[in-house]
C-alpha cells in the first residue's frame, strides 16, 4: 500500500513539473493567437501579416504597393543615420550604449530587465543613452526619437521579433499587464484594443478595415498622412497606442508609461518569429 | 367667483416659484457638484480609467459657473461626474478580463 501512494505521490509531482515546464501561459497565449488569425484569415500566409491591413486587403495592398515605391520615410531613415552617428558633446555616440551591431539594436527590444524589474524599450533606451551622456532626454512620440527609430528599424529589416518572457514573477506581470489592457475593455465607447484588431479584424470601421494586431509592432514607427499635417507624418508606436486610446474615448496614457511599454511587451511577443519591417507607411 | 380667481393666481405664484426654486442653481450647488465630479474622476484616475472628455466637461463646468450660468454649469459637473463613476464600474468590470484564451 506504501508502495503504491510513493508512486503515484511521484508520478504526480513528475506530472506536475512536466505540465510547468511546458505551461509558460504567455507561450500557449502566442499559440491560441496565431491559431486565430490563421483561420480568421486562411489565405494570408502568417509572415505577410508584417503588413498589416494590407495583408488581408488587396485594394488597400496596391495603395500601399505604389506608396512605397517613393517611401514619404525615406527621408527620415536618412536624418535618423546623421543622428546617430553625430556624437554627443562628449565625443560618443549612440552607439556606444549599444552591446550589439547597430542591425541588431531594434530586433533586441521591448525585453525584461531583470535588474530594473521593468520592460525597457527601444525609445526608453535611446533617451537612457542620452541621459547617460548628459544629453537631454528626446520627446518620446514625435520627432528625433521617430527618426531615431526609423533609421534603426531599417537597418534591422530582414531580422525577426524574438521577446523573451521569461518564468519570473515580475516578467509575467509586466506581460500580463499587456494582456489585461489588450483584452479590457475602456473609454465611453466601452471598447478593447481586442474589439477592433481582433474580434473585428478585416471588418470596416466606417470607411477604414480593421488590422490584424498580428504583425502590428513589426513596421513602427510609421508615416501617417494624418500626421504629417502638424509635423513629419511619422510617430512611434506609443503615439499610435495613445490615439487608439482616445478613439474609445479613454484618456490616454503618457508615451513610455508602464502601461504602454507594458502593451508593447505583450503586443510584440505576439508577433514573435515574424520579420521586422520597419519603418513603414500606413493609413 | 374672485375667490376662485385669486386661488388660481395663487396656485400658478406657487407652482412658478416651486418650479425656479428647482432649477435655478446658485454657486454652492456648482461648489458641490464640482468637489463630487473632481472625487469621481480622481477615482477613475487612480484606476488607470479615466475616460477622454470628463476633465473637459468639467472645465467647461468652470467656464459656465465664472460666466453665470449655474445651470449649466452644474449639469455639466454633474455630467463629469457621471463619467467618472462609470469608468471606475468599468475598471472594477474589466479587473479580470483575460482574453479569450
Amino acid at each position: 500500500m506504501k508502495k503504491i501512494a510513493v508512486t503515484f505521490t511521484t508520478l504526480c509531482t513528475l506530472a506536475v513539473l512536466m505540465l510547468g515546464c511546458a505551461s509558460n501561459p504567455a507561450e500557449k497565449d502566442l499559440n491560441d493567437f496565431r491559431d486565430y488569425y490563421s483561420k480568421r484569415f486562411p489565405d494570408t500566409p502568417t509572415n505577410d501579416f508584417i503588413n498589416g491591413v494590407y495583408s488581408i486587403d488587396k485594394g488597400s495592398r496596391d495603395q500601399w504597393e505604389s506608396l512605397e515605391e517613393f517611401p514619404p520615410y525615406e527621408i527620415i531613415i536618412e536624418k535618423g543615420e546623421k543622428l546617430f552617428n553625430t556624437p554627443f558633446k562628449n565625443g560618443k555616440t549612440y552607439a556606444s550604449c549599444f552591446s550589439v551591431p547597430v542591425d541588431s539594436i531594434k530586433s533586441s527590444y521591448p525585453y525584461f530587465d531583470k535588474k530594473r524589474k521593468e520592460v525597457i524599450t527601444l525609445e526608453l533606451a535611446l533617451n537612457d543613452c542620452r541621459k547617460a551622456n548628459d544629453e537631454e532626454p528626446l520627446k518620446y512620440k514625435t520627432g528625433a526619437i521617430t527618426h531615431l527609430g526609423a533609421y534603426l528599424a531599417f537597418q534591422g529589416r530582414g531580422k525577426t521579433v524574438n521577446v523573451t518572457i521569461d518564468s519570473s514573477k515580475e516578467s509575467l506581470e509586466w506581460y500580463n499587464r499587456g494582456k489585461q489592457h489588450f483584452y479590457a475593455k475602456r473609454g465611453q465607447l466601452n471598447m478593447s484594443c481586442a474589439d477592433c484588431h481582433y474580434y473585428n479584424a478585416g471588418n470596416r470601421i466606417r470607411a477604414d478595415i480593421l488590422s490584424p494586431a498580428l504583425g502590428h509592432t513589426t513596421h513602427f514607427p510609421v508615416y501617417r498622412n494624418k500626421w504629417a499635417t502638424d509635423g513629419d507624418g511619422m510617430g512611434t508606436l506609443h503615439r499610435r497606442y495613445g490615439g487608439c486610446n482616445k478613439q474609445v474615448r479613454a484618456k490616454p496614457f503618457e508615451a513610455q508609461s508602464e502601461e504602454y511599454r507594458a502593451l508593447e511587451y505583450f503586443h510584440t511577443y505576439m508577433s514573435n518569429g515574424l520579420t521586422l519591417n520597419g519603418p513603414g507607411v500606413r493609413k | 367667483m374672485n375667490h376662485a380667481k385669486t386661488f388660481t393666481a395663487i396656485t400658478l405664484a406657487g407652482l412658478l416659484a416651486a418650479s425656479l426654486s428647482a432649477t435655478a442653481a446658485n454657486m454652492n450647488d456648482f461648489t458641490k457638484a464640482e468637489a463630487d465630479a473632481k472625487a469621481a474622476i480622481d477615482a477613475a484616475a487612480a484606476a488607470n480609467y479615466e475616460w477622454r472628455d470628463s476633465e473637459k466637461m468639467l472645465k467647461e463646468a468652470g467656464k459656465a459657473a465664472k460666466a453665470g450660468d449655474f445651470d449649466k454649469a452644474v449639469k455639466l459637473a454633474n455630467k463629469a461626474k457621471r463619467q467618472g463613476d462609470l469608468a471606475v464600474a468599468q475598471a472594477k468590470a474589466q479587473k479580470d478580463v483575460k482574453g479569450p484564451h
